[in-house]
């Protein structure tokens, strides 16, 4: 494309109030470059003129000078067009006011000791702006070789069920793999259920049996049972499917990826690539490469993970107090199985078991923690069980000792209804002891509502056991991946496959596949039909997404991929490794294979590599590279005390929105930083704080989201790796004779705006006190 | 405290107590604020979540002893602000009537005043001794004054010149059925307040509601002393501030009462000890102690079941009605006994005070096993509590 710059400036909001506009056209006039002001410039005149330009064929790569990127998105969208949105409004005339730093008069204008920092600002702004339309290109999709609409649901219970006629009755095919003989799940083995509609009061008989029904409705669905994965290989679009029976060994059996201490030889230094290679292929004789397509797979466009979850097995010592090991004291899940077969009776000796008490938390006072994997699915499942009692037994009489009693939503209705029963009693409470008392057992509480410590007499204990997702044990997934057939680090959702539950549900660590269902966090068979019409979409989107080479989530709608110039990749597997979502295989020798259409365009791949050989058609190395040295540094040469120059490099998610907030909020911090969003910290490559540093700018600043548990970074890692890299970067800033303090890692919720202005200007005051940077002015 | 309690729910309890009025008892999801809203609820263990909790656990132990549901004056605070509906007011009631229910003995007696359904045999009896009672005095007039010469004794206290209700039922007659009906109710509160006072101070020490571990029985006497006049001026009842005009009403009831049990009592002496028969003049003092109190027992009472009829939220069950009505039928019987004997009408009169005896009986043979037994374990739980130091 022959690019056709131009450069639109609005001077409404303030913008032409506060800064000298006939300085800012300046800036483009020097160029070359038109530049057109207009003082609403988002207004349908102010676009239409844009867009006569760009139908008249004079402009097709623009820079705007107006308001944020986040905001008039949608009006500054022009076909064809590579557009820059300069922010003028938010990020430079509403934190600074001329009240603060007055404009210049004509004499100071000229003068060595004067300067205007917003209007330096600005006109740093436009250029980093103007750069960029030249650095970067339109993108182009990707297209993978071959195609599938086709859904694969892996688990045929309530989830994998529901999930499936969602996305039959959307028109998509689909096909559910249940290992067991038969569908039905856990859900199958019930009594009763809890309600899943209105009124929400009482129990009802499982929903299992007529959506087991209702699949026989739908051709486009494909149930196989008995069956597992032995390996998806490929990526969204283009799953390639392996089948087999529960048990068998195939050769398509997805190889496990070497344990670290596997890497290294004999003397502790690691291996080399290929070396690696055939300590792999002899670590997972038997099965093939992951890179080995089955020519008898299955195509498959996405995957809905319902695998569900098993019952927990509580032992040890924590447990001890609360009999365990005595017959009669069960888990919630035994209980159930007790009461699907006929009147609650005692395992022990098959007694009827009338005085039952519930233990919702393991207790014994030293906190209030519930059971592992627990949820509000526990105490409903409780309020169900203790009904039981009362359905089978006149005089029954069933207690819950709880700390929590959670019944989300409508499930008030059903908890309000169980307690209208005389024969169920509730407290909160921390059991002490489960003993045994001559026939029966003992149960002592204490720190009830009863104001007393309690001791119960019960036939039965059922403890509220939780569900453990299968991926805990298990990949499950079994995906055909370098970094491995599971969910990787995935100790930080407790095993649940989730890749960040607040922000994005359904989505796992690896793009395509989309969890529902007990498999994400212990669900109700209510939520798990929701959570499964959830999935469905998720897989929808994906498969909507893919076919036309643009990204699913959380960039939804991006068309960039990451491109690599092999010539000069050096195989130290980086981007691999690093890649938080596994979208990168490698060969034998360690060439990185892109899988596009799993790739999330975070740009970590980018922000990892040594030789700089990834980029993205909007976003490269070399665009934000170019932004910075566009940076006007004044030296001493320029004024007799210049101002500093700070960059700092900031994550688009939540730390960037949260600085427009500070614009809007007019909250002033140090005008001297200049500010490049960035897709996630984890696309950061430190040659641009090498380079911003060496062009003499005198510290740089990553800002982005938290990370660890709890963490909020879109990209799961991102701003983690950041972190690592700064910290990595202390010794290369030594050799160069500067003070590792001018690189900072800050971390940012979208919620703490307010913390910005103080963090910013605090940094700045940090580079003023360590002095202006040596190589000022080279 | 370290002792545990062994929890054993009576699920019968919790049935009764429904029936009682109690029926949302089981809405109550511990919150706690009723006890904040309570006026006259104490700072340690405030009522009444913990009964509240007591009561939906069937935990009868707890609630029958417990003195705290005696200090509830039933302003309906807690009720109205409870977020469940659970009425924790209209729970203490029902649980009250039935530790009345508990500590009453003949249990037969017990039962028959809380069933609805033995209502017309309550009424059958008194209803047939006064006939027996009638007759006896109307067509065994000669046999009876000579059996009474005999013993030197008058038996006819009624003139012939006038209508006088003695000429219709005897007031020998009356007095020797009422006399040992009142020595029968004391004895039956005697028993049964030994057994409550030992229980709630069992509970009390239990609970650690208070600082004494024995009863002294003359520290006990004077707490009531005490707390008399606490009860005289309604002071506990106008701390709910809900309920002011129902505290004007019970007070109009409660000091009818105190008159008619003066006047009845002087015009026993005055009988007995004097031989002047009545009907006495409406121009004596005792006379117009008595047209007061029986108007102000009427009225009262009156305002009282007018009160429970508008309120929407407040539930009134068979306990409440039966005495309220009884109430009500007393003054109302009384005044019209005397109104159509003043108007001269003598059958109607005498059948007025038919009706009126019935009354009597009905409230005083039931006293013990009717909702107004409050007015003795209530004295005494209050008393109790100003004895225990209950804070």
């Amino acid at each position: 494309m022959s690019k056709k710059y131009g450069v639109y400036i609005c001077t409404g909001c303030g913008i032409g109030d506060v800064l000298d506009m006939e300085a800012l056209v300046d800036v483009p006039d020097e160029e070359g470059i038109n530049c057109t002001t207009h003082p609403f410039l988002c207004s349908k005149e102010g676009v239409a003129q844009i867009q006569k330009d760009v139908n008249d064929g004079k402009v097709n790569a623009m820079v705007i000078g107006a308001c944020s990127r986040r905001v008039n998105f949608d009006l500054f969208k022009f076909d064809g067009c590579i557009v820059e949105r300069v922010n003028l409004r938010e990020g430079v005339v509403w934190p600074h006011s001329r009240e603060k730093y007055p404009a210049l008069t004509e004499e100071q204008k000229d003068d060595e000791e004067h300067f205007d920092r917003i209007q330096m600002k600005a006109e740093d702004y436009i250029k980093m702006g103007m750069i960029r339309v030249e650095k970067v290109k339109l993108p182009e999709p990707y297209k993978t070789e071959t195609f599938s609409r086709k859904i694969l649901v892996l688990g045929g219970g309530i989830t994998g069920i529901s999930a499936a006629l969602d996305a039959a009755k959307a028109g998509f095919e689909v096909t559910i793999v249940e290992k067991q003989s038969k569908l039905g799940g856990y859900a199958a083995q019930m009594r009763s259920q809890m309600p899943v509609a209105e009124p929400f009061e009482q129990l009802i008989t499982p929903v299992i049996e007529e959506k087991i029904a209702e699949l026989q409705e739908y051709p486009n669905i494909t149930v196989k049972t008995s069956t597992e994965v032995a390996r998806i290989a490929g990526q969204p679009g283009e799953f390639t499917v392996t089948f087999k029976k529960p048990g068998e060994k195939i050769p398509f059996d997805v190889p496990f990826p070497l344990p670290p201490e596997m890497l290294l030889d004999e003397k502790g230094n690691e291996l080399d690539a290929e070396a690696q290679h055939a300590k792999y292929l002899e670590y997972n004789k038997g099965r093939l490469d992951i890179l080995k397509l089955d020519p008898d797979g299955e195509l498959y466009g996405a995957v809905i993970l319902a695998a569900g979850w098993r019952p927990d097995k509580l032992k040890g010592d924590t447990y001890a107090h609360l009999g365990i090991d005595l017959p009669d004291v069960i888990t919630n899940d035994e209980f159930e199985k007790i009461a699907a077969k006929g009147k609650i009776v005692r395992p022990s000796d098959g007694k009827e078991a009338k005085e039952v008490v519930f233990i919702q938390s393991p207790g014994k006072d030293e906190d209030d923690a519930d059971f592992p994997y627990c949820g509000s699915v526990t105490s409903q499942v409780a309020l169900k069980q203790a009904k039981y009692v009362r359905n089978d037994y006149e005089d029954g009489k069933a207690y819950i000792i709880y700390q929590h009693m959670r019944t989300p939503g409508l499930q008030e209705n059903f908890y309000k209804s169980i307690q209208q029963d005389n024969g169920i009693f509730m407290t909160k409470g921390a059991v002490t002891e489960v003993s045994n008392n001559g026939d029966s057992l003992m149960v002592g509480a204490k720190n009830t509502l009863l104001g007393q410590d309690l001791n119960i007499k019960a036939d039965l204990v059922v403890l509220a056991n939780g569900m453990v997702p299968v991926t805990v044990d298990d990949p499950v997934v079994n995906l055909a991946y370098r970094q491995g057939p599971g969910f990787r680090d995935n100790d930080i959702f407790g095993g649940y496959a989730d890749s960040n539950y607040i922000c994005f549900p359904y989505e796992t660590q690896r793009t395509g596949v989309y969890a529902a269902g007990a498999i994400r966090r212990s669900m109700t068979i209510e939520e798990s039909i929701e959570d499964a019409t959830g999935a469905a979409l998720k897989a929808i989107q994906c498969i909507e997404s893919a076919n036309r080479g643009v990204a699913v989530h959380p960039r939804s709608g991006d068309m960039t991929f990451p491109e690599f110039f092999f010539q000069r990749c050096t195989q130290c597997k980086r981007c691999t490794v690093e890649c938080p979502f596994g979208a990168l295989d490698d060969d034998e020798k360690g060439t990185p294979k892109a899988n596009p259409t799993r790739c999330r365009r975070c740009g970590t791949c980018m922000g990892a590599c040594p030789e700089r050989i990834i980029s993205f058609a909007d976003y490269t190395i070399d665009s934000i590279g170019s932004q910075i040295k566009a940076i006007s540094v004044p030296s001493e040469d320029d004024y007799d005390e210049p101002p500093f120059r700070i960059l700092a490099l900031v994550c688009e998610n939540d730390a960037y929105p949260a600085l427009d907030m500070v614009g809007m909020n007019r909250i002033d911090y140090s005008p001297d930083v200049r500010v490049i969003p960035v897709r996630c910290l984890g696309s950061v490559n430190s040659i641009w704080i090498k380079d911003a540093l060496a062009q003499g700018m005198d510290g740089v600043i990553l800002i982005g989201c938290k990370h660890g548990d709890n963490y909020q970074c879109h990209f799961v890692k991102g701003s983690e790796l950041a972190e690592v890299r700064v910290n990595k970067m202390g010794d290369a800033l030594k050799s160069l004779a500067l003070e590792e303090e001018r690189v900072r890692f800050a971390e940012i919720a979208i919620d703490e705006y307010d913390k910005l202005p103080s963090l910013l200007s605090d940094f700045v005051e940090e580079i003023e006190a360590l002095g202006p940077n040596p190589f000022k002015g080279f | 405290m370290s002792e545990k309690y062994l929890v054993q729910p009576d699920l019968k309890f919790i049935d009764e107590i429904t029936g009682f009025g109690a029926e949302t008892l089981k809405k109550c999801f511990q919150c706690a604020t009723c006890s904040v809203a309570c006026p006259i609820a104490p700072e340690n263990s405030p009522f009444p979540r913990k009964e509240m909790i007591a009561a939906s656990w069937g935990l009868k132990d707890k609630l029958i002893g417990n003195g705290d549901i005696w200090l509830c004056h039933e302003c309906g605070d807690c009720s109205d602000l409870c977020p469940r509906g659970a009425r924790p007011g209209d729970v203490l009631s029902a649980v009250r009537y039935a530790a009345i229910n508990e500590y009453a003995q003949p249990k037969i007696l017990a039962n028959a005043v809380k069933d609805p359904q033995k209502l017309p045999f309550l009424i059958a009896i008194p209803a047939i001794w006064f006939a027996i009672l009638a007759y006896i005095t109307m067509a065994g007039g000669e046999t009876m004054t000579k059996l009474f010469h005999n013993f030197g004794l008058e038996w006819s206290h009624g003139g012939h010149d006038v209508i006088a209700h003695a000429n219709f039922v005897s007031t020998w007659l009356v007095d020797i059925t009422f006399v040992p009906l009142a020595a029968f109710v004391v004895i039956i509160f005697a028993l049964s307040l030994k057994n409550f006072i030992s229980d709630i101070h069992a509970n009390a020490v239990a609970e650690g509601k208070t600082d004494k571990t024995t009863i002294d029985p003359k520290g006990f006497l004077l707490a009531i002393k005490d707390v008399l006049p606490v009860i005289f001026k309604h002071d506990k009842f106008n701390e709910c501030e809900a309920n002011q005009d129902r505290a004007t009403a019970h007070m109009m009831v409660l000091y009818a009462f105190i008159g008619l049990f003066v006047v009845t009592n002087i015009f026993f002496v005055v009988l007995y000890i004097f031989h002047i028969p009545g009907p006495y003049s409406q121009l004596n003092p005792v006379k117009w102690l008595a047209n007061i109190s029986g108007a102000a027992l009427v009225i009262g009472s009156a305002l009282m079941i007018k009160n429970r009829l508008s309120k929407k939220d407040q539930v009134s069950s068979y306990k409440d009605w039966y005495i309220l009505g009884l109430v009500f039928a007393l003054g109302a019987t009384g005044l019209l006994t005397e109104m159509t004997r003043l108007a001269g009408s003598e059958y109607l009169t005498y059948f007025m005070y038919y009706l009126h005896l019935i009354a009597i009986f009905n409230l005083f043979a039931f006293l013990p096993f009717s909702k107004m037994a409050h007015l003795v374990y209530r004295v005494t739980a209050m008393a109790y509590a100003s004895y225990g130091n209950r804070k």
